[in-house]
C-alpha cells in the first residue's frame, strides 16, 4: 500500500462544452511529495486541481486516491483539503471558528476541537488573534489561517491553488519556506498550482508544466531546467535559446545539424534516437553562451549576430541578439565577461558555445 | 477613516435631505404637538396637556390590539421569510442567468397591480362558499374559515411582502461568495448543512433586512386586517381610523400613530444592528 502513488491521473479528460480544459493528463504523485503545477493564466491548473478535490468531475478517465478510484465522489466524502486562490475564509466565523470549522464537521467534540485548533494557530504563530474577526487581519496571517484550517484534520494530501499570488514578494518569499517547511515536517503531500515559476522551482521535489490543457513536461526542477522537453518548455523558462536544423550526421560521439544559420556540432545525446536527415531541435541555455569580437578565433560552435539592446539586472546582464536570419537570442553573463566586449545596440558579435552546451529538444 | 462630509456627497444627497425633512421630520414634529392638544366641542385646540397620552395608555382595548399588531407582524416577517427562503435560495443557486433575470421579472409583476384589487380578488378564494372551500370540498375537507381572522390578515400580509422579500433575499444570496459554499462542501459540510452554516450566516445582512421590510409593510399594513381579516378586533392602524371617526380625535389618533412609529425605529435600529454584527474582537 505504502508504494502505491496517492494519486493517479489516469488519462483523465475535462471538457466544458466542447472546450477542452484539460487534455489526457496521465501522471501519479508519489506520497509526501511537493507536487507544483505550473503554467500560464487559463492553462487548466485549477481544473486539474478541482476534479483531485472533488469540485469538478472528469469527463473521460479516472483519479485514483490512494489506489482508489474517486470518480463521482463528492467532495465531501474525500478527504482532499483545499486551499483557494481567495482563501474562502468565513468571514461571519473568529479565527478559531474557522479553523474548528472541519473539525466540527466531523462531529470532534468541543473541547478536543478547541485545543487541536489552537495548536495549529500557535504553530503556524497565529494564536493571539484566535478572537479576532477574519477582517481584521493581514494578507500573511489570513494566509496562515487557512493553512490551519486544512491542515486541523491532518489530512494525507493538501491541495493549494496559487495561495500566495496577493502577498507582495517579501512576504511570498517567507510563505514559500513556511510551506516547504511544514511540508517537510509533516511529510504530507503538497499539490500545488502556480503560474508562477520561481515559486514551483524553490519549492517543489517535480514540477508539472502544462500549457492550454497539455501537460508539457514532468520533472524535479532540475531536470526540467537542464533538458526541457520540448519548445515550449524551453521558452517558457525563458532563458534558453532554440535552433531548428535536420540532422545531417549522427556519430556515436557528435551530431553534425544542419539549420540555416550554418551547420553547428552538438554531442550525441544517449537518449534520443534519431535518422539522418530528420529534424531536430536543440537548445542552449544563454548562460552557456559567450560573446566576443567578430574575427576572434574560436573552436566550437559560433554565429554571427548583431546587439538588440540589453537588461541590466544585479549581478548579471542579459544581452538580446539577433542573427543575420532574424533569430532572437539572449546570452546572460556576469558584468565582468562582459567588459571585455563592445555592447552597443547594432553592434555585431560573435555568439560562441560548446557542443556539450547544446540540449536536443527529445519532444520535438 | 474620514467621516466629514464633501461638498460633492452634500450636493447629491441635499436632495434627499430636504425630501426628508419636509415630508418626514416636518409631519412628525407636527404630530408630536398635535398630540398635546385637546379636541372640545369637535373642535381642536392648541394645548399641552399630556390627557391624550393618558387616556390612550391606560385603556387595555389599545395594548390589546398593540400586542396583537405586533404579534401579527412578526409572525408575518417570520412566515414569509421562511416561505421566501427555499424560492429564493432556487433561484439563485439552480437557475442559469437567463432563467434567474426571468423569475426577477416575474417577482417584479405583482406590483403591477394595486394591492388594493389584489386584496378583494382574495376574497373570492378565502370566503366561506370560495373557490379554495369548493375546492377542498370537492376533494371531501373542510369548509374552513379562512376569512375574517388572523389567517386572512397574515394571507394580505404575503401579498403584500412575498415578492419583494423574495427579491431582496435573492439580491443577497446573489452575493454569496460560491467559493464559501465550496469550501465548505471541501471541509465535509454537506448541502443541507452548509445552507444552515455559510450560505444563511454569510446573507445574514440581507435576509433580516428583507425580514425587517415584512415586518414593516405588516405592522402599518391597513388593507389586509380590515378586508381579509375583518377589522375586529382590530389592529393599530384600524384603530387609528375609528379613532379619528368618533368625535375628531385626531390627537388621540396621534398618540397612536406615534407609538407605532416608536416601535417600527426600535425594531428596525435592533434589526439593523443584529444585521451587521460580526464575528469575533
Ligand atoms: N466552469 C467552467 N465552465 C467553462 N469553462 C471553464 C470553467 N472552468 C474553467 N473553464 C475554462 O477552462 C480553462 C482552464 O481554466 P483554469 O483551470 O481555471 O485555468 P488556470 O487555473 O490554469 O488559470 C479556461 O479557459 C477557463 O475559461
Ligand atoms: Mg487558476
Amino acid at each position: 500500500m505504502l508504494d502505491t502513488p496517492i494519486v493517479h491521473f489516469d488519462n483523465v479528460v475535462k471538457k466544458f462544452g466542447s472546450f477542452t480544459a484539460v487534455e489526457k493528463a496521465d501522471f501519479q504523485i508519489a506520497r509526501g511529495e511537493f507536487l507544483a503545477i505550473m503554467g500560464s493564466s487559463g492553462c487548466g491548473k485549477t481544473t486539474t486541481l478541482r476534479m483531485l478535490a472533488g469540485l469538478e468531475d472528469p469527463t473521460e478517465g479516472n483519479i485514483l486516491l490512494d489506489g482508489e478510484k474517486i470518480n463521482g465522489k463528492p467532495t465531501w466524502e474525500r478527504d482532499t483539503p483545499m486551499v483557494w486562490q481567495s482563501l474562502a475564509l468565513f468571514p461571519f466565523l473568529t479565527v478559531q471558528e474557522n479553523v474548528e470549522f472541519s473539525l466540527k464537521m466531523r462531529k470532534v467534540p468541543k473541547g478536543q476541537r478547541r485545543e487541536r485548533a489552537r495548536k495549529w494557530l500557535d504553530r503556524l504563530g497565529i494564536l493571539e488573534f484566535a478572537d479576532r474577526n477574519i477582517s481584521q487581519l493581514s494578507g500573511g496571517q489570513r494566509q496562515r489561517v487557512a493553512l490551519a484550517r486544512s491542515l486541523v484534520t491532518e489530512p494525507k494530501i493538501l491541495l493549494l491553488d496559487e495561495p500566495l499570488s496577493a502577498l507582495d514578494a517579501h512576504l511570498k518569499v517567507r510563505m514559500q519556506s513556511v510551506l516547504s517547511g511544514l511540508q517537510k515536517d509533516l511529510g504530507i503531500t503538497f499539490v500545488y498550482v502556480t503560474h508562477s515559476m520561481s515559486e514551483a522551482f524553490s519549492m517543489a521535489d517535480r514540477v508539472v508544466i502544462m500549457s492550454r490543457g497539455k501537460i508539457e513536461q514532468i520533472g524535479t526542477p532540475e531536470e526540467i531546467y537542464r533538458e526541457p522537453r520540448n519548445r515550449f518548455v524551453a521558452d517558457f523558462l525563458g532563458s534558453s535559446n532554440v535552433f531548428d536544423g535536420s540532422l545531417k550526421s549522427s556519430g556515436n560521439e557528435v551530431w553534425q545539424i544542419e539549420t540555416e544559420h550554418s551547420s553547428f556540432t552538438l554531442k550525441a545525446p544517449s537518449e534520443v534516437q534519431k535518422t539522418d536527415g530528420s529534424p531536430v531541435a536543440f537548445a542552449v541555455s544563454s548562460e552557456n553562451m559567450s560573446l566576443a569580437a567578430i574575427g576572434t578565433p574560436w573552436a566550437g560552435n559560433s554565429i554571427e549576430a548583431t546587439v538588440v539592446g540589453g537588461e541590466f539586472a544585479g549581478a548579471s546582464a542579459t544581452v538580446f541578439l539577433e542573427t543575420d536570419q532574424g533569430q532572437e537570442l539572449k546570452v546572460q553573463k556576469g558584468h565582468d565577461e562582459l567588459k571585455t566586449v563592445d555592447i552597443r545596440a547594432g553592434q555585431k558579435l560573435l555568439v560562441h558555445w560548446l557542443p556539450e552546451h547544446c540540449h536536443v529538444l527529445p519532444g520535438e | 477613516m474620514n467621516t466629514r462630509p464633501s461638498l460633492f456627497s452634500l450636493t447629491f444627497s441635499l436632495p434627499l435631505l430636504i425630501w426628508q425633512l419636509a415630508f418626514f421630520l416636518f409631519p412628525l414634529a407636527f404630530l408630536v404637538a398635535l398630540s398635546f392638544w385637546t379636541v372640545r366641542n369637535f373642535q381642536m385646540q392648541p394645548n399641552f396637556d399630556t390627557v391624550n397620552w393618558v387616556k390612550i395608555y391606560s385603556r387595555s382595548v389599545f395594548w390589546d390590539a398593540y400586542f396583537r399588531t405586533l404579534l401579527l407582524a412578526s409572525f408575518s416577517a417570520a412566515l414569509i421569510s421562511l416561505a421566501a427562503f427555499p424560492a429564493s435560495y432556487a433561484i439563485s443557486f439552480k437557475l442559469g442567468e437567463n432563467a434567474k433575470r426571468w423569475m426577477i421579472f416575474v417577482l417584479i409583476i405583482p406590483f403591477f397591480t394595486s394591492y388594493l384589487v389584489r386584496v378583494y380578488s382574495l376574497q373570492v378564494f378565502l370566503s366561506d362558499a370560495g373557490i379554495l372551500n369548493a375546492f377542498l370540498g370537492y376533494l371531501g375537507l373542510g369548509p374552513y374559515s379562512m376569512l375574517n381572522n388572523s389567517f386572512g390578515t397574515l394571507t394580505g400580509y404575503a401579498t403584500l411582502c412575498l415578492p419583494l422579500v423574495i427579491l431582496l433575499q435573492v439580491f443577497s444570496l446573489n452575493f454569496v461568495n460560491r467559493d464559501l459554499v465550496e469550501a465548505a462542501h471541501n471541509m465535509r459540510c454537506g448541502r443541507l448543512r452548509t445552507v444552515l452554516e455559510v450560505i444563511i450566516p454569510s446573507a445574514k445582512a440581507g435576509l433580516v433586512i428583507a425580514g425587517l421590510f415584512a415586518f414593516i409593510l405588516s405592522f402599518g399594513d391597513f388593507v389586509s386586517p380590515l378586508y381579509l381579516g375583518g377589522g375586529n378586533p382590530p389592529t393599530l392602524s384600524i384603530m387609528i381610523t375609528d379613532i379619528t371617526k368618533s368625535g375628531q380625535q385626531w390627537p388621540r389618533a396621534a398618540v397612536v400613530a406615534l407609538t407605532m412609529i416608536a416601535t417600527l425605529l426600535t425594531v428596525a435600529f435592533a434589526a439593523i444592528k443584529f444585521a451587521y454584527r460580526e464575528a469575533g474582537k
